[in-house]
Formats: structure tokens, sequence, C-alpha cells
């Protein structure tokens, strides 16, 4: 089967107005300078917590997630913040959580890269076991399914992930209900310290959608307009009772699996050439300067805007106070209504 | 019986080897004299002899290497031995029995292996009752005070007023033998009618009551009989007596020489001398007999420690003076504590034979009963009136068994038979 | 009996389990669960089975045979053998307003969901608040001669999780309440049903759909001075077995039954403790932290000056459940070991 697309971003933006196309290129240097900004701050020993960096493959989390809908739901791993970012999460409150703040999603109650927003955004708190989301993603289409509803889950996993056994039986199941959702794989190409090549033993992932009798693409996962296209298709092919898809998104992971890893085992030369020619923020501004949706001021000003963002969310996360220790074991049960409530303020923050 | 264990040359050391025996079986050893010599990690040396005696056992051969603690060797020196010097391997088991008998004996008298056991819910209810633990007696295991026995004490489940189940006021003595209100649950009474006196118990009546009770419920108890040819006896003390009154001023009766002849059995077979701790037998090395003292507030068992080093006058002048200070009420707790055996004497009031209940802790108690003259078959199958006693003793069977009692019994018998207790009264 | 099953056919449900009662009307524990998991598709929309062979096979041990010809496969739905996506399937659903009862064939196969469960399940709510109100039933226990695999007592894993009601009901009805109360619940919960007592228990339940046991109440199942025994599931009948043997030997012995094992009805096991004064943990999970340690060291701590003697325990041991009758019965405690060790526990 071909498992290639149209690499002509060109071809695919005709579908996308031009109000629509800055909207994406501002989150692509929204990403990215969130990404440089938390690295600083890592390494200056100010960021709590582990971070996770998705740079070098924002072309694959803007345009998965650019193309849900509201409704639907998405199943992210820690990597995915900017897919969370791009469907509709609070900066402010992402932030917040960075720092373990009350205004944080979970109120504390989890690390900062496990965020998600089930009530307000449809996305799953991230959890470290690999792809623990998987199952449920197949619950929630399972629901949608039922309802007809029209409504798709997606879910976001890493090259990694594919080995276990759960990847499998999600993708089995989804199959044999044919359930409207959205399989996505994030391959960055390393798994921690783990290529591909010791991952898996066929040369794609996308083709081991056969297996399961879904269809499967490969695309180029550092041409956001190229992952869109193939997100939308999917998308519509679930949502009109066509079943689900698995969408295999390449690109490099520039970063170590994590601040403290400083990734040696990444070759030097493919790293380079994907810092320089495949950079899907640098990219995507370039062709949208080209085809003349944007200039230089719309540029200054949408930098502007994305530093001015921060700023603001990182001011907010250091105001917001810690969650109170007494409410430590509140919210194990529904009925004692922790959750239902707004919580204590009143846990301080570093300044007092 | 003296054991010789491995010792321990050094504090890390944990064996040794028995390089070569110095001692044969069957050799005489004098005391310091080296028995073997042992090979350890720190050092090779000799084992001195800590008794005189005479080898009797081997238990390891030439070679050997063994723990630090192991009988190596036995020795007969003429002692009561303890026979269970527990090597430091064993500790943990008597470590367990080690806790019950080092719980400190605080205000509960001990009545047995387990009777300063007191549970959460024991300490409680006595505290919320006003219930004296010191008198209250266990009918739980070893003597146990459990729940049901404060609560009867109390007077029942439902709260009782405390007057007079309170603990009355202690006594000049705090007997270690003699506990006191009894524990078993008073059955329906039937209430004092017209013709009737009612009377409290005394405490020293409620104590003997649940003494007497737990004994019977906590041993297995059985009993034996020999009938002793006192007519020397008889004769000795009728000729006798006076000189003696004289001597030492106090009366002879034939209650010294039976305890003298007891303690000398009690040392031939020392398991009668033992005591049950938990699942140990405690044998001690030496006698301390109980005499039977019955006086106005009932009975009371004042004790003569250490009577197998006494003679009978010795003895005669201890039970005396302890008999007389029981009656006036001046002994001291040390007097009625540490009994290992005890003889109790209703002979003077005219009883053939008597079954006589345990003091517990001990192993038995002998009863020495009226002397009557009996026409008996003597030597040659003749018939000849002789001065006879029946003198039995119950025994615990959980610790003795009847070959072990009844050799007992006929070694007090051979003593008052055959031996001639002029020398042993001084005269 | 004939009127029952006259309205049955009547109504167009040929199967429903309240026709399975038996000639007197009783139900035996294994119908007494079917009708709870019936009432309460019948009262909530959202409500759904899910499991291996559950519809069209009626179920592994027939617990849902007539469901899915009355509710369809959308509410009665067969799954692949991938335990972790059922238990993953239940969660998504339940996060989309479901509620999902998902069927374990044999609980000792919920170790291959460990992780939904353990990770997904029993911490969700905890940590972002969305309620996940999910039911894992499954047969469980030993004690029928089906070894290693296939008797387990599982609570004990996720007892120790956490964020999870667990449940072992005993009799019938309050099999059919609990169940009830769980599908209710808006927490995750595991509710077992032991084997054992499937078709070998019945008595009178209740015909009333409203009627619920309460989570987390225990009930004393038989009462007694001398001394308590607190139990749960299978064991329950054989400490009454054994009580009322010991009875006829002047032993008053009262049983609580724990009927859910987490939470614990501590109140409960104390104001046995404060009227009896001894105790013994009787449970079938493992010896080494199985639900009776918990119990043991809740009544040492809060019941200690009640205490006339220390708290015993009688479970098995921590291996395998072996095949061979005479293992399996050494391996549990019986009769005869829960009456032993009552007298061992009233000679204290």
């Amino acid at each position: 089967m071909d498992t290639t697309v149209e690499t002509d971003p060109a071809a695919n933006d005709r579908t996308l107005p031009d109000e629509r196309l800055r909207e994406i290129l501002y989150l692509l240097k929204l990403s990215r300078y969130l990404d440089e900004r938390l690295e600083a701050l890592y390494r200056q020993g100010r960021l709590p917590g582990a971070l996770y960096s998705g740079r070098g493959q924002e072309g694959t989390h803007v345009g998965v997630a650019y193309a849900l809908e509201a409704r639907d739901s998405l199943f992210p791993t820690h990597r995915d913040l900017t897919a969370q970012l791009t469907k509709g999460l609070d900066l402010n409150r992402v932030l917040a959580q960075y720092w373990g703040r009350i205004d944080g999603y979970l109120r504390g109650r989890d690390g900062n890269s496990h965020i998600g927003d089930w009530d307000g955004n449809r996305t799953f708190a991230v959890m470290s076991h690999l792809p623990i989301a998987y199952p449920v993603a197949v619950g929630a289409a399972w629901a949608y399914q039922r309802a007809g509803d029209g409504r798709v889950a997606m879910a976001i996993c890493g090259d990694g992930a594919t080995s276990n056994g759960r990847w499998h039986e999600s993708i089995n199941t989804s199959a044999i209900m044919r359930l409207p959702v959205v399989w996505v794989v994030n391959n960055n190409q390393f798994a921690y310290s783990t290529p591909n090549e010791k991952e898996f033993a066929v040369p794609t992932i996308a083709e081991r959608a056969t297996a399961y009798g879904i269809p499967g693409v490969r695309v180029d996962g550092t041409e956001v307009l190229e992952v869109y296209a193939a997100a939308s298709e999917a998308l519509e092919r679930a949502r009109s009772g066509g079943g689900p898809s698995l969408i295999e998104s390449v690109s490099l992971r520039w970063r170590g699996h994590a601040g403290h890893d400083p990734a040696k085992y990444v070759p030097r030369e493919l790293l380079e050439h994907y810092m320089l020619s495949k950079d899907p923020v640098k990219n995507f501004e370039a062709h949208l300067r080209d085809r003349g949706v944007v200039d230089d001021a719309a540029i200054t000003e949408m930098q502007s805007r994305v530093e001015q963002a921060f700023e603001q969310a990182h001011a907010f996360a250091l105001d917001s106070p810690y969650p109170e220790a007494g409410d430590v074991s509140k919210g194990v049960w529904v009925e004692d209504g922790y959750w239902r409530a707004e919580p204590g303020r009143g846990g301080g923050t570093d300044a007092g | 019986m003296t054991s010789i264990q491995m010792p321990q040359l050094g504090e890390t050391i944990v064996e040794g080897t028995i390089l070569k025996w110095l001692k044969q079986e069957g050799e005489a050893v004098a005391a310091d004299e080296p028995l073997f010599e042992i090979s350890t990690d720190k050092v090779d040396t000799e084992v001195p002899s800590p008794v005189a005696g005479t080898v009797t056992k081997l238990l390891v051969a030439e070679g050997a290497t063994v723990p630090v603690g192991t009988a190596v060797m036995e020795i007969d020196d003429g002692s009561a031995s303890d026979g269970l010097s527990a090597p430091p391997a064993s500790s943990e088991r008597s470590m367990g029995a080690a806790v019950v008998a080092e719980t400190p004996a605080g205000p509960v008298p001990d009545r047995g292996p387990r009777s300063q056991i007191l549970s959460p819910i024991v300490r409680r209810l006595a505290k919320e009752r006003g219930v004296d633990l010191a008198t209250v007696a266990g009918t739980g295991e070893g003597g146990r005070i459990t729940k049901a026995d404060v609560l009867a004490a109390a007077g029942g489940p439902t709260p009782a007023a405390p007057l007079g189940m309170v603990a009355p006021p202690a006594p000049a003595v705090t007997p270690a033998s003699i506990p006191a209100t009894p524990v078993v649950p008073v059955p329906p009474s039937v209430p004092a009618g017209a013709g009737e006196d009612v009377q409290p118990m005394s405490h020293i009546r409620r104590a003997i009551a649940g003494h007497m009770l737990a004994s019977v419920n906590q041993t297995a108890r059985a009993w034996t009989m020999v009938e002793v040819n006192v007519e020397r006896l008889v004769r000795l003390r009728a000729a006798a007596k006076d000189g003696f009154q004289e001597k030492y001023g106090v009366k002879l009766t034939y209650l010294p020489m039976v305890t003298r002849a007891t303690a000398d059995a009690l040392r031939e077979f020392p398991l009668v001398n033992s005591r049950m701790q938990g699942e140990d037998i405690v044998t001690p090395r030496s006698v301390n007999m109980g005499i039977a003292v019955s006086y106005d507030a009932g009975l009371i068992v004042p004790v003569i420690k250490g009577v197998d080093a006494m003679n009978t006058a010795g003895i005669a002048r201890a039970i005396a003076d302890l008999a007389a200070r029981a009656r006036a009420h001046q002994l001291q707790p040390e007097d009625v504590q540490g009994a290992t055996f005890t003889i109790t004497n209703p002979g003077p009031f005219g009883s053939l034979i008597s079954v006589p209940i345990i003091n517990q802790p001990n192993a038995g108690i002998l009863s020495l009963d009226a002397i009557h003259k009996r026409p008996v078959v003597v030597e040659g199958d003749a018939i000849a009136v002789r001065h006879m006693v029946y003198i039995s003793m119950s025994w615990d069977h959980r610790l003795i068994d009847g070959e072990l009692a009844t050799r007992f019994l006929a070694r007090v018998k051979h003593n008052l038979e055959t031996w001639d207790f002029a020398e042993d009264l001084g005269l | 009996m004939a009127t029952q099953q006259v309205e049955a056919a009547a109504a167009g449900h040929g199967a429903e389990p309240r026709g399975k009662r038996s000639d007197d009307g009783q139900a035996t524990y294994l119908v007494a669960i079917a009708e709870a998991l019936w009432e309460e598709m019948e009262r909530d929309e959202r409500v759904f089975m899910l499991g291996e062979d559950i519809g069209v096979y009626g179920g592994a041990f027939k617990v849902t045979e007539g469901f899915i010809e009355r509710f369809g496969p959308t509410r009665v739905v067969d799954t692949p053998i991938a335990e972790e996506t059922i238990v993953g399937m239940a969660a998504g659903a339940a996060m989309e307003g479901l509620r999902p009862v998902a069927e374990f064939q044999y609980s000792d196969f919920m170790s291959s969901g460990f992780d939904e469960i353990t990770t997904v399940l029993a911490r969700y709510h905890y940590r972002a608040g969305v309620p996940l109100p999910v039911v894992l039933r499954a047969p469980s226990g030993g004690g029928v001669r089906a070894s290693n695999f296939h008797s387990i007592n599982p609570e004990p894993w996720f007892a120790y999780t956490g964020g999870i009601k667990i449940m072992c009901p005993a009799f019938p009805s309050d099999a059919k309440g609990l169940l009830k109360s769980a599908i209710r619940d808006d927490n995750p919960s595991v509710f077992l049903e032991h084997k054992a007592l499937y078709r070998r228990i019945k008595e009178h339940v209740s015909d009333d759909p409203e009627a619920l046991v309460p989570i987390g109440s225990a009930a004393v199942k038989r009462a007694g001075d001398d001394v308590t025994i607190i139990t749960y599931g299978a064991m329950v009948h054989k400490a009454l077995e054994a009580a009322e043997s010991l009875a006829g030997r002047g032993v008053s012995v009262e049983v609580v039954d724990l009927r859910t094992v987490y939470p614990i009805d501590e109140d409960a096991v104390l104001r046995s403790i404060e009227k009896t004064s001894r105790a013994l943990v009787l449970y079938e999970s493992f010896r080494f932290l199985g639900i009776g340690s918990e119990v043991a060291s809740i009544i040492a701590e809060r019941a200690f000056e009640h205490l006339d003697a220390p708290v015993m325990r009688l479970a098995p041991p921590n291996h395998p459940v072996p095949f061979s009758p005479p293992l399996e019965d050494a391996f549990l405690p019986q009769v005869a070991d829960i009456e032993a060790a009552v007298d061992r526990l009233s000679a204290w």
C-alpha cells in the first residue's frame, strides 16, 4: 500500500483560510518559545519536576490537534503539551500546573507534564505508563458510537509505546468494533535512547495498520499541513462511521527524552539535518511568508504576543498558591465533594 | 550431675573443636583439673573442670567441631543438677519462658507461670470496678487472671457496688502461697433464711478458697500412699523428748523427723522438688520445705529455707519458730514464699489417711497422718503390734509419673524405718 | 413459581433471572447477582455490561444468560480477550457519562488488566476530579478444585492501591443489594463473587428494586458473647458452621461478616470486640497482607483496652492455590481449623 502523502504544502492549504493559517503559525511559535523558555528555567533549577521537550515535533502536535473539533476527545502523552494547548488549554493554568500550584489543572495532584482538562477541553490527564490511555480512548470512542453523535476520540503515543501490548489490544478492539477513533503515533525516531529498529521489526509503523484491518498513513511530521490533512481525513472517516485509522507522523526528537537526558545517542548528522532543514516552525513561517499570508510586522506582532502570553502565564503560575497540605487525602471518593468545590487557597507561594 | 559445655573464648567465636580428651569416662577429676583441649579461631587451650567428681559421659568425639554452648561432657559430682543447663542456642526458647518469669511481680502475687499477665481489659475493668487484682486468683491458663475472673470478683458483668467487693485491708503478711478472693463465678446463691447466720468470708478464707480451687483445677493430681513402721521413732521420741525440750526449748514431735527424711528423699529425687514454668521444668538446687500450719485464721504454710542442709534438731526448732509466729500473726512475707515442697500434718488431729491438695506450684505435698498401733506381720511371718503410720503424697502427674512418686515415698519410708535419728537430734 | 414464569413470558423476558428462583421463591447467590444486574440495567439506560463471552454465550458461569436477548449488543458487549482494554474501555465510557459493569471471567484474570485498574481507575479521580463509575465483577475464591489460576482472592491487590471500593458478599441478599449499590456508586468498585457460593447458597431476596445494601457496612450474622470471628466471603459460612458446633460445647461465638472489605466497617468490628474481648480474624485472602491483616491491625490499634487475648488470624499461606484435594483442603482454613483456633483463643 502507498503510505506516502503529498508533500506539497501548497496542495493542502487551499482548505484553510489565512486567518486559520496564522493561527497555526502562532501555535507553532508559542510551542517553540515555551519549549525554549522552560528548558532555560529547568537548567537554572527554577522549574520543579521534569521537562519533556516536544521541540522539532510541533508539526505533529499542532497538525493533529488543530483538526479536532471541540467536542472530540484527545488522549495525549507527556510530550504532547502543544497538542493540548492547540485543543484549547489555558497556558496560565498549564504553567500553574508546572509549578505545582492550586490553579494547575490537577490541583497539584500530579506531575507538571501530566496535564489534562477533561471537563473543559476533553483532554485526558497524561499518565506515565504508555500507552495506558489507548484503552481508555477505546471506551470513549465506544460511547460516541453508541450515542451516534459523531464525536471522535484521538489518541497520541510515541514510537516506543507501539511495542506495548496495550497498543495492539486497543487498535485491534477498535477495529473489531469499527470505533470512531484516530490512532496517532508521534514517531520522533527515538524512544528514550531506543531507536526505531530496536522497537519494531517492520520498516514503518503505518504498515502495521493492515494487520488490524484499518487504513494507515505515514506523514512528514515536520510539515504541519501534511499532518493536518491526514488527520482531517482520518477524523472524517471516523465521524462518518468508517472506523479507526492509524497515522504515523515522522519527525525527530531534538532534545533528550527529558531535561536530564543529553541524548548523545542521536546521530549528529541526523540532528543537524533536521534542525537545519526540517524545522516545522521555521519552515511553516517561511511558507506563509512566501504565500503572503504573513509579513515582518505580522511576525513581530505574533512573536510579541507569544512572549507576552508566556510572561503572563509564568507570573500567574508563581502568584498562584500551593495546594493546602491538609487537603492531601481529599478527593479520593467522589462523595467527599473536594473536586466539586473550589479548593482552599491558603497554601501560600514561594514569596510567602 | 554437671554438664560441661563448649566455652565461648572470645566475643565473635561461635564454635570450637575438641582436640583431645584429657579425661575418659569413669575417670575421677578434681576441681580445676583440665578436662579437654580445644581449638577455636582465636586460641587453642585446655578447659579446666568446674567441679570435682567422676566423668560419666563424653558426648562428642575427638576432632569434632561444635557450636559454643554444646554439652560435650557430663561429670557426676553428687550435685542435684538442674539437668537443663540451657546452651545459648536455646536462649530463644528460654526467652519465651523468661518473658513470663521476668515480668515484674508487681501488685499481683506469683501464683502460676502466667499469673503476672494482665491483659488490657483486665487492667481496665479492675480499675473501673475497683477490684484489687492482688486478691484475684486467675482461672486462665497458667493462673492468668481473665476478664471473667475480674467480672466475677467485681460481682458480675453489670457494675456492682464496690462495697464488700473491694480488697480488704492488707494483712501483715502478704503470703505468696495464699491467694485471696475466690474467682469462681458464684453460683446463684440460696439466700440466708431464718435460723441461719450469715458472716462474710475473711480475707484469708477467701484466699485459701481461691488457692485450693486453683490448685485442683490446674494440676493433674494423683495420690500415692505408703505404710511406715515408726516403732523405732516412737521409742526414740519417748526416750529423748524431755532432754530435747530441755536442750532446745521446743517440743520434739515426729514432724521434724519426717521433714528430715523427706528432705533427703527430695535430694535423691530432685524432680519431686521441681515446678512447672510454662513448658519448662525448674528444679531448684536446694529444698525449701513448706510446713502447713493450722491457726485461728485458717491455714498458712510457712517455709523452712534450705532444709536439706539442716539436721533434725535444727528443723524442729525452725518448725516451732515458724508455727509460733504464724499463730501470733507475725510471719514476714519471705517466711511464706519459695516453698519447693510441702508437708502437712493432720495426724495429731486423728486422721488416718488424707488426700491433701498440692500447694501450688509444688510438684507434690506429703501428708503425715496419725500414728496408731496396729497388728502387723513381722519377720518369720509372726504377728506383732507396732506403731504404724500412713504417709501419703498428692502429686502432680504433669511433672512426675507414678514410678517416681512411689520410689520417692519408698525412700521416705526407708529413711524413717532405718535411720538412727538419735545422733541427728544432737543429744 | 408458575406465576412468575407466566409474567416473564408475557413481558417477553423469557430468561429473566427472577424466573430462575427455586420453587419456594429463594434465589441462589448467582441468581441474586443476575437479578441485581437486570434490575439496574432496566432502571438506568446508562448502565451497560462488557466482558468476554457474556453476551451470546451468557457468561462463563451463566450469570448473564438471557441478557443480550433483552438488552441488545450495545448494552451487553462481547469483547476480545484483552483485559487491559476491557478496563480501559470501561474507564473511557464512564468518563463519557455511561455506567459500565465489566466482567472478568475469573478474578485471576484481573491481573491481566492490572495496570488499567490500579493506574487509571484507582487514581484518576484523585488526580483530576473526573468520576469513574465503573464496576468490575469477577468470580473469585477457591475450594472448588479449580486450582492455581481460577481460585484467587485478589482483593488485597486492589485494596492496597486505594481509590477502589471492594465488596465480597457472602449471602445472596447481600450480593444483590451490594451490587446494586456498587452500580449506583460514582466511584470505581470491584465486586467479587465467591464462586463456591454461586449455586450452593440460596435464600429469599428482596423483590424491591430499591432494596440496597450500603457499601462499607458489616453485618453480624450470628450473635455471641465469648469470641468474635471477623470474616467475609465463603469463610463466613465455615465460621457459622464452626460456631454452631462450638455452641454445643458451650462456647458462644459471634460472627461478623464484613461484606465490604475496602473500606472496612471499623465500628462494627470494634463493637463486637467490646462485647467479647477475643478476636479471630478469618480470611481467605493470603495471610500476609491479606484483608485480615488490616482488620487485626485495626483491632490492635483501636480496641487494645478491650482485649483479653491476642488477636488471632487464620488464613491460607502466600503461595499458589494447589489442585489435589488433600492439598487444597490443607491450604484453606476448614471448619475444624476454625474450631481449634477458637478453642486456643478461648483458653488463652
